[in-house]
């Protein structure tokens, strides 16, 4: 009667390591792409309220342009992105001049976007 | 005779293993899923959302007139409301009142009344659960800007814009 042989152990520990090395790439692959499109939409995000805090900074009096640790406009937009963490720093080069940059911190502060204005004192028209 | 194979505890520990691997694999899978839905449709990433907010956009950046949203346009058949916008704008030289009407469902409707000549624009390709809502925002010493909120099917805001209008000079 015929020799009947299965496998060794060796044999089906290298079938289950050469599959577990496809599954893992597999699976890289994928957390990569939903990790970058998390980021993008994140972004997006993240800006849309730097640009309403831009607006609000662009029509406050000049003397009412000062650092800030918060924003003043709705943060609701990140609200799956929190903890997030915001900042306004304000630089003069010259008089009558200000650099306003809104800060947004995210992921423990591994991610962040800018978004910088240039306020110049018009006198009260509030121009920029 | 003499089979060889597996024993019952080579078997055993051997998908232990590979169990124990794709348990990960699926709770990772699962917390990443978890994770992607407390994120609201991207609707910026629409390309017939990007042309409305735009278009929107500059009609709010040249509004134009001491209160530049008229309580009701074409002859009444457009009143301001949450889902119509309407504003007197100054482009091309020339004043006219456009209307932005978001009632229906996935369309955006851009009607533009120039020296009674009205004329109309449909982005017909906006997302099925795209709800848009308008409000108005103040700021201090400027109180006509537009804030534009969407929120997709299960009610995360997308987008949340606040337009303001241009000085005219």
């Amino acid at each position: 009667m015929r020799s009947q042989r299965g496998f060794s152990l060796v044999e089906l520990l290298f079938a289950l390591l050469v599959l577990t090395i496809v599954i893992t790439t597999t699976l890289a692959v994928f957390v990569e792409r939903t990790r970058r499109l998390r980021q993008a939409s994140e972004t997006i995000l993240a800006y849309q309220v730097l640009a309403n805090e831009a607006e609000l900074q662009r029509r406050i009096p000049f003397a009412a342009v000062v650092p800030s640790a918060t924003f003043n406009t709705d943060m609701g937009l990140l609200g799956a992105m929190q903890p997030v963490t915001t900042s306004i720093d304000v630089s003069s080069t010259q008089g009558g001049v200000k650099n306003v940059t809104m800060t947004i911190r995210w992921n423990r502060g591994q991610r962040e976007a800018k978004l910088g204005i240039v306020r110049v004192d018009t006198g009260g028209g509030n121009l920029w | 005779m003499r089979r060889n194979g597996f024993t019952l505890l080579e078997l055993v520990i051997t998908m232990a293993v590979f169990g124990i691997f794709l348990m990960m694999l699926v709770t990772l899978s699962n917390e990443m899923r978890g994770q992607e839905k407390r994120y609201p449709v991207n609707f910026m990433s629409h390309p017939q959302v990007l042309t409305v907010l735009s278009r929107l956009r500059r009609d709010v950046l040249d509004a134009f007139g001491a209160n530049p949203y008229p309580p009701s346009a074409g002859n009444g058949k457009y009143t301001q409301s949450s889902k119509t916008l309407i504003i007197d704008t100054f482009v091309g030289g020339g004043l006219q009142t456009v209307v932005w009407d978001f009632t229906t469902p996935g369309e955006a409707r851009r009607i533009s009344y120039n020296v009674g000549v009205a004329t109309e624009w449909v982005a017909r390709g906006l997302p099925p659960d795209f709800d848009a809502n308008i409000d108005a925002v103040e700021t201090p010493g400027h109180p006509y800007g537009v804030r534009i909120m969407a929120v997709d099917a299960k009610g995360r805001r997308s987008i949340d814009q606040v337009l303001q209008p241009r000085v005219h000079q």
